[in-house]
């Protein structure tokens, strides 16, 4: 399997509004077990102006917020950044539904394209929305379109700004909404999460999205086990690399902290931002003290490794041998 | 594991991974130990695992590195991704108290000083130090005689003030740690560990439960005077009862005479057959029954979870000593001057100017002149930090000329040839009937401040009892209704038994004052030095004579 020079690409916005997406560039796949196809499978982020696909956007793949996302109109601007990740999965972002007349022409004259070739649909609902029938109907008309187009679609709901409701009705209002989105889904089937950026949420949403989208990763999970059990680690946490969210874990022990999955998560990529600017890549780290050891190195080329040791006399180089499974 | 050798490859890998290695460019080879740089983690996001109170908790952690992170992903100029307010936790309320002064909510200021110019600060100081102890300085100089009463509050003013000093500087010696955020009780822990917190924690409470008692004694007898005054004002009756007094239109009593111990409480001693002054004479005990009424009021007043409503009352402490002032100097005005001075004997109306019970004075005092547990966080507030010491030296010097004046006053126009002038009472209010008017409304004042003050005396020992041994200032409402009615119990228990506010005030006075204002701050001062390897013999001399008089004073009161 040839290997794709994901390195060498860093991620980059879109610097001007174009107007067709990017037709698929020959090139292969890696790492996963994805078949060999001619164009890029995508990632669509989808939902209505306002619901917060850009910030959410922002904050899991650590790009900076070009513009103002308070805008004063709908996103003339059709997103088609190359952020990629799971190796080959490239992300779109579409405002859907109730804009201009030119944002509807464009949208349904450019349907078939936007919605081929798709893997994930992330469907994002503001909790606050006041049009919940208008959203809904949107919402229908995403899932036609990919019926017709890629059937084999994972669909994942959203249910995003839940800070905004009082902690009391939080669960209850989820649920109702849950069931709603389940009942309009069908014959498809939605996986449904409830998403804040001020609290751990969103963290965990998308990391079980990336966890249900890697074909694999039950015997990644034995294989960590194993692995941790050889070397005695304390915990050992397998990450994404382009957003670092946790795809799986071991720990031997009881951890106190709950939060620390996204906390890991925030400091690298804050780190890497830092990095960026220095024209440099993030590429490993090792924290230590006189409790405990950590480390954290590539692992393959799409995840990272965490390995945390509490036994002070391990050796100070930390080499990973790797074996990329099929 | 699944081995597949054709596709093994070192994870570190011996190419070049970045794109375009500019001059800056950060190599984390990990085999060149030269090139790896510790980073400085905040210590919010470290977290002792011997901690017993945690400082941050694992939300607010979270919450924290959350923050940071979303702010570098916009120009500051983008209001996107800023925190709105529900989810940002509000900051604790920081309260600023003396125990028998005043005690209120101050702003915390975030740059790490505050906004107000010194006058402000200094009133501040005053307003808190200035309360209740007031109504015990004149019994406190009859105790120790005149000149010696003089004397000592003046000494005991810039003992205290000395002390002061130390504690706003300790603060300031300790270099290796980031101490912007800390109060007197951080610093002891620093120096003395979990003994340190812990006793100065203890110290803390025995002086907020002492001025508590004290404020129930004092609120039971304003309460019950208030009472009196209007029921003999309603009934048009003239108490003539055979208590000593003077005879003319400024009367001043003596309850004490003839009884050589309690002060007589059911004092209402009638020649007429009113039954209906009887009944009111029976349910309106000073010692008996008015303390149990206040009951019903104030208890449930301490169980409120936020006691910010009360803090806006803060302004009624100050009314109070004004009209204090405004009183005691009216009175010496109507009543003139009656000084003698006698040095060492006692005559039948004056007492010797030197006496040994002096130390009652001190005890006093100590309380009087505390406010050591909060002026750090009171001098934060000042702009112009370079001159928060002169402030500090500006507010003791009022401090003591305000306690100076009333002693003085009321010492010296005390009517001596009727009266002796050991008649005055602890609180020298008692000394006038409850038919005066102008006590009438001091009284009144009085009693609503301290109803005011005495939820968040309450909230106060609450926060700082609960809080450390339980980790949660509000663990259940059990646990602060045992608390809550355990507090009022003693107060009760105290205006039934030993309503001798002078007593109290001294016992707790010198109790706490031996920690906070003695011990603790020279103390660290000493070991201060020593660890700078600066302390000399006079410095150290000095500072273990504070601390000998501190135990001193503690202990002689028991003699007294």
């Amino acid at each position: 399997m040839e290997e794709s020079d994901s390195e060498k690409k860093m991620e980059k916005e879109n610097l001007g509004p174009r107007m067709e997406p990017p037709l698929g560039e020959p090139e292969g796949s890696l790492g996963w077990v994805l078949p060999n196809t001619a164009m890029k499978k995508k990632v669509l982020l989808m939902g209505k102006s306002g619901s917060g696909k850009t910030s959410m956007r922002s904050i899991i793949f650590a790009n900076y917020i070009a513009r103002d996302t308070r805008r004063l109109g709908a996103t003339i601007d059709v997103e088609h950044s190359h952020v990629r990740f799971l190796g080959n999965l490239v992300l779109n972002l579409w405002d859907c539904g109730g804009q201009d007349t030119f944002m509807e022409n464009y949208f349904t004259s450019q349907r078939d394209n936007i919605f081929r070739n798709v893997e994930v649909l992330i469907y994002v609902f503001d909790v606050e929305s006041r049009e919940l029938e208008k959203d809904m109907h949107y919402y229908q008309s995403c899932l036609e379109a990919i019926l017709q187009n890629s059937p084999d679609a994972k669909i994942f709901c959203l249910v995003h700004k839940m800070d905004l409701v009082q902690e009391d009705q939080r669960d209850l209002i989820f649920k109702e909404r849950e069931e709603d989105l389940r009942r309009l889904s069908r014959p498809l089937e939605c996986s449904c999460f409830r998403t804040s950026i001020w609290d751990e949420t969103l963290y965990k949403a998308w990391s079980s999205i990336v966890y249900q989208l890697i074909p694999n990763v039950q015997q990644l999970e034995m294989n960590l086990r194993n692995f941790a059990e050889i070397i005695e680690a304390d915990e050992v946490l397998l990450f994404e690399r382009a957003t670092f969210l946790v795809i799986s874990h071991y720990q031997c022990k009881e951890q106190r902290d709950a939060h620390r999955f996204e906390k890991i998560s925030n400091i690298i990529k804050q780190f890497k931002l830092s990095c960026s600017k220095l024209a440099a890549s993030f590429q490993s780290m090792e924290v230590r003290n006189s409790n405990f050891a950590a480390f954290i190195d590539i692992f393959t080329s799409n995840t990272y490794v965490m390995v945390v040791m509490s036994d002070p006399s391990i050796l100070l180089t930390f080499n990973l041998e790797c074996y990329v499974l099929k | 594991m699944a081995n597949v050798d054709r596709d093994s490859r070192h994870l570190i890998s011996k190419e070049d991974h970045e794109i375009n290695p500019g001059s800056m460019n950060i190599q984390f080879d990990s085999s060149d130990l030269r090139s790896k740089r510790p980073f400085y983690i905040e210590p919010t996001n470290i977290v002792n695992v011997n901690d017993v109170i945690q400082r941050v908790s694992d939300h607010a952690s979270a919450m924290n590195k959350r923050i940071h992170y979303y702010s570098r992903l916009t120009t500051p100029a983008d209001k996107a991704l800023v925190a709105p307010d529900h989810v940002v936790p509000t900051p604790g309320e920081c309260y600023v108290y003396s125990p028998l002064g005043s005690a209120y909510k101050l702003q915390s200021y975030s740059e790490g000083h505050g906004k107000n110019n010194s006058l402000v600060t200094i009133f501040m100081i005053w307003n808190t130090m200035m309360g209740t102890s007031i109504l015990s300085i004149p019994w406190g100089i009859k105790q120790a005689g005149f000149t010696t009463g003089m004397g000592v509050i003046v000494l005991m003013g810039l003992l205290t003030l000395y002390c002061c000093y130390r504690v706003v500087k300790s603060r300031t010696m300790i270099c290796s740690l980031d101490t912007t955020s800390w109060e007197y009780p951080d610093v002891c822990r620093h120096y003395f560990g979990h003994f340190g917190q812990w006793s100065s924690l203890l110290f803390s409470l025995v002086s907020l439960i002492g001025a508590m008692i004290v404020y129930w004694v004092l609120m039971s007898n304003f309460l019950f005077n208030t009472g009196k005054f209007i029921f003999n004002f309603i009934h048009h009756i003239n108490d003539t009862d055979s208590i000593p007094r003077t005879n003319n239109s400024n009367p001043v009593i003596c309850p004490n005479a003839g009884s050589g111990g309690h002060p007589d409480n059911s004092s209402l001693i009638f020649f007429t057959n009113d039954t209906e002054v009887e009944q009111f004479a029976k349910w309106w005990n000073k010692s008996k029954t008015v303390p149990f009424y206040l009951i019903g009021l104030l208890l449930p007043l301490l169980n409120f979870k936020s006691p910010s409503f009360f803090s806006k009352f803060n302004i009624l402490g100050t009314v109070s000593v004004l009209y204090l002032i405004f009183f005691v100097t009216l009175k010496a005005i109507r009543l003139g001057f009656h000084l003698e001075f006698h040095w060492l004997t006692p005559t039948e109306f004056f007492v010797p100017e030197l006496r040994f019970q002096f130390p009652q004075l001190t005890g006093v005092l100590t309380l009087a002149f505390f406010i050591h547990n909060c002026i750090i966080t009171l001098l934060k507030t000042n702009k112009n930090q370079e001159n928060n010491v002169r402030d500090l030296c500006i507010a003791y010097m009022l401090v003591t000329i305000t306690y100076l004046y009333i002693g003085f006053l009321v010492f010296a126009s005390f009517p001596s040839p009727p009266l002796s002038k050991d008649c005055i009472e602890q609180n020298f209010l008692d000394n006038f009937p409850s038919s005066d008017i102008l006590s009438f409304i001091g009284r009144i004042f009085l009693l609503f401040q301290m109803m005011t003050v005495y939820p968040l005396l309450g909230y106060l020992a609450r926060v700082q009892l609960l809080g450390h041994v339980f980790g949660d200032i509000y663990p259940s409402i059990f646990h602060v209704l045992i608390l809550n009615i355990i507090i009022v119990g003693a107060g009760v228990l105290m205006a039934c038994f030993y309503p001798n506010i002078g007593g109290i005030i001294r016992y707790s006075g010198a109790a706490c004052g031996l920690a906070f204002v003695f011990i603790y701050p020279s103390l660290i001062y000493i070991i201060s030095l020593y660890q700078e390897e600066r302390l000399t013999w006079p410095k150290l001399i000095f500072h273990m004579f504070i601390i000998i008089l501190g135990l001193a004073n503690l202990i002689v009161q028991f003699f007294m």
